[in-house]
């Protein structure tokens, strides 16, 4: 009786080891990272999304590279706030790595109102991996065949027209913003902050008249011919909707979209940094990685972290200027 | 035929050799808080998730599932062969199936209500694959203003799960709701509720909150009174029933299957209900019915198969309408939230493929359990002689565990130690927690949707009431929560329900 007691409670208590792990210590570099101790990379997105989707493609790669686990662990909410936040508070130890994207991490300091604990400073960028440029897009049987006629109707009734955002201060709406400043179209946007695939579920829905979204976003919307997309926001045409013409083409200087790439919280010691930014550029550039990421519409375009660092720069200039438009009136 | 094949394809996933393993180690761990007498599905799936919140989506909800379900197989166990429920929903299965233990019979007991298990959960999932692709082509149907008004018939429930106070369960679930508004807000992303701490910008952790809460608070409150008795598990050879054992036990499950599937698309009833109105119909249907009350296989088989078509039919809800109808299930639609799964009627076309590896697992849990079950029995009644505290320690040590890896910080266990207490303090105030955990999970759900219809309509309230789908759903939750109101009489089996 006693003995199957005690096998019992010990049962019990091999239960109860499974799922804890061991606690931290501090990485210097040279033995980063510690055998078997696992790398967080942080996705301040929802998981499906496209940011999420980049992050699980570069993630096998990575574990190769640095030769330990390396795990995705999604934090969405508040445009991409809540994620950052855990990435730059954590330890700088390289433990804990991130996708940024813009303009989510360059916007969401800027704007006082929303209380970021974090400025551009307080992330490392270790390098991007990719562009992806905005369209929008509407119903296959919307009656508005061009951009032109699109805007021109909103033009002429501000605000008749729903759009989709991924957020507030999301790069849709940045793009909005820009497409209000330059044509003086406005339209009415609604956020959903849980991401595309909820975005996109509503648009799908016919809840919102609009799906402003990245061209990953809607390239399978376009085969499956449940979206036309009018326009796309880059200065040339996109390889994966060759047909689709750009706002220049239609008259409209703009450009917007998103960028995305990896960071780190500021202060890594430099040879974890080195580590990282290798490990990385091998990840991102793999053919297998790029193949995949091009069958989702997103051409790989990597940069280093320095030079990622001075393109993040240039984009927070970008934003400042149309930042009045995006900001919650209330 | 396109059900078929997305249900091959989810066998497909549910098959990989690991997630069969979370499915049995969810069977397992089911079965244990099952048999636990001191731990109700509530806490037990609580204080459970932790242990999954770092596996991939499809293999965490597949665990939770099995340890969902499990626990309505474990606690016939301790009814049978000791007279003491292990679930509340086992609870009237103690009369003829602790009658039958006395009489030498209790191997056939439990496997008559392991198979009667087996049966009421297989036939309710099918039910489930059944109702999946009408209401997920529902799927694009349903906008912001339709899932808000969803949340409301959700949140309506409060009124099903008030139990005798209808203010005490306002307070409830009120208190849910303040909780959930801790954190960076959905919408605006200003800070709410934050006090200037860092920590707090993420929101109080659901996990830790739901262990606090339901786990803690019940250990705590948990006061044993007797000692267990010894149990001798029964022979192999007492196992199998008699072939007219077999014969009588056959009408009585499906009457059970019927009874449970029923009331578990009902939101609000909880799998008491089921096990108590199948005993009912089996005194009132059953050629045998004199018998009943000195050990009746009838009495076994029906709340037992009843029991557990209740808790897969329960699923449905769920899955389809993002519904939670009992505070079980509440805490199981947390965990789907801490993945990134919204369940409702997107989840199918969102997530289709993780949405149908987890009713496939359904199936295979149903049958592991049917084989885990019966031969295990000795393995399961030994896990009662650990005495009290050593158990009551282990479980603490779970908790404290769970709450820490859940962010890998100690601020979190302070959470969960701090709701622990509040948990207690309610229960000795009478409040009833389901509420909480109702509002808890649905608040949030309910305040984005909220806002995303008003952008819509552009601050207009009269969406909801243009939209056919969403003045239905509305006027149901109104007419819910009105319900006591209009003097409606909650048939006996409710007011006594001892989950609520």
């Amino acid at each position: 009786m006693k003995i199957s007691a005690a096998v019992a409670a010990v049962a019990l208590l091999a239960l109860t080891g499974c799922g804890a792990s061991a606690g931290a210590s501090s990485a210097t570099g040279d033995d980063f990272p510690k055998k078997g101790k696992s790398i967080d990379l942080v996705v301040a997105f929802a998981s499906g999304g496209a940011v999420d989707t980049a992050a699980r493609l570069v993630q096998p790669v990575l574990e190769k590279e640095l030769g330990t686990n390396v795990e995705v662990i999604n934090k969405p909410g508040a445009g991409g706030q809540i994620g950052y936040t855990a990435l730059t508070s954590a330890k700088p130890d390289g433990y804990t790595i991130g996708a940024t994207g813009s303009p989510s991490v360059v916007v969401s300091p800027l704007d006082p109102s929303r209380g970021a604990k974090y400025t551009r400073s307080s992330f490392q960028p270790l390098g991007r991996q990719v562009i992806d440029p905005a369209v929008i897009a509407v119903q296959p049987d919307n009656p508005y065949k061009t951009l032109k006629e699109l805007l021109d109707a909103v033009k002429a009734n501000p605000k008749s027209l729903t759009a989709s955002t991924t957020g507030l201060q999301t790069g849709e709406h940045f793009a909005l913003a820009q497409i209000q400043e330059t044509t003086g179209a406005e339209f009415a946007p609604v956020h959903f902050s849980e991401g595309a695939s909820q975005a996109t579920t509503a648009f799908l829905g016919k809840h919102v008249d609009v799906l402003v979204a990245n061209v990953s976003d809607v390239t399978d919307l376009t085969k499956q011919n449940k979206a036309r997309v009018l326009g796309i926001m880059t200065a040339e045409r996109s390889p994966s909707l060759p047909d689709v013409p750009t706002f220049k083409e239609s008259g409209y200087d703009v450009e917007a979209g998103t960028a995305r790439g990896y960071s780190a919280p500021a202060g890594l010691p430099d040879a974890v940094a080195k580590k990282l930014e290798a490990a990385l550029q091998k990840a991102i550039e793999d053919p297998e990685v790029v193949k995949k990421m091009n069958d989702l519409g997103l051409q790989t375009s990597y940069l280093s972290g320095k030079d990622y660092e001075t393109f993040w720069a240039g984009q927070e200039a970008d934003f400042k200027k149309v930042l009045p438009l995006v900001q919650k009136k209330d | 035929m396109d059900t078929l094949n997305e249900l091959l394809g989810g066998f497909a996933t549910a098959m990989t050799w690991q997630n069969l393993i979370f499915a049995f180690l969810g069977c397992l761990l089911g079965t244990i808080i099952g048999v636990l007498p001191g731990v109700g599905p509530v806490a037990g799936v609580a204080l459970l998730i932790p242990l999954t919140l770092n596996l991939d989506p499809a293999g965490s909800i597949i665990m939770l599932c099995a340890i969902f379900y499990g626990t309505q197989y474990g606690g016939t166990i301790t009814s049978v062969l000791l007279n003491t429920p292990g679930e509340a929903s086992s609870a009237i299965t103690t009369i003829d199936g602790y009658a039958m233990t006395k009489i030498g019979r209790a191997g056939a007991a439990l496997t008559l209500a392991a198979v009667g298990s087996f049966i009421g959960g297989t036939v309710a999932t099918i039910g489930l694959v059944a109702a999946a692709k009408p209401l997920g082509e529902l799927g694009l149907l349903v906008g912001p203003p339709e899932f808000f008004a969803l949340m409301v018939v959700g949140i309506s429930l409060l009124v099903a799960l008030a139990g005798k106070s209808m203010v005490k369960a306002l307070i409830s679930g009120a208190l849910g709701l303040l909780i959930s508004m801790v954190g960076i807000d959905p919408v605006a992303g200003a800070p709410r509720f934050t006090f200037g701490m860092d920590r707090l910008l993420d929101g109080v952790s659901f996990v830790a909150v739901i262990v606090g809460v339901f786990g803690l608070s019940e250990i705590l409150s948990y006061r044993k009174n007797a000692e267990t008795p010894l149990v001798h598990a029964p022979g192999f050879r007492s196992l199998f029933p008699s072939r007219t054992e077999w014969r009588r036990s056959a009408p009585a499950m499906a009457r059970g299957t019927g009874v449970g599937f029923g009331l578990g698309l009902i939101p609000g009833m909880t799998g008491s209900v089921s096990s108590l109105l199948s005993y009912a119909s089996e005194k009132k249907f059953s050629h045998f019915r004199h018998e009943l009350g000195r050990g009746a296989v009838e009495g076994v088989a029906g709340p037992e198969t009843a029991n557990n078509a209740h808790a897969n039919a329960a699923l449905i809800p769920l899955f389809t309408l993002g519904i939670p109808a009992s505070p079980t299930i509440a805490v199981l639609m947390g965990a789907f939230l801490q993945q990134g799964l919204t369940p409702g009627p997107s989840l199918f076309t969102e997530h289709s493929e993780i949405a149908w590896a987890i009713i496939a697992s359904l199936f295979i849990g149903n049958v592991l359990l049917l084989l885990l079950n019966v031969p295990l029995v000795g393995l399961w009644t030994s896990i009662l002689r650990v005495p009290t505290p050593i158990l009551t320690a282990l479980i603490l040590l779970f908790m404290v565990i769970g709450a820490y890896t859940i962010n890998f910080s100690v601020f979190d266990v302070f959470v969960m130690i701090g709701f622990g207490l509040l948990g207690l303090a309610l229960r000795n105030l009478d409040i009833p927690l389901a509420p909480m955990v109702l509002t808890l999970v649905l608040g949030p759900l309910m305040e984005r949707s909220l806002r995303e219809s008003l952008e819509i309509s552009q601050g207009d309230f009269s969406v909801f009431l243009n939209r056919p789908i969403s003045a239905v759903l509305i006027a149901l939750g109104v007419l819910i929560i009105c319900s006591p109101l209009l003097k409606f009489r909650k048939p006996k089996a409710l007011t006594e329900d001892p989950e609520a």
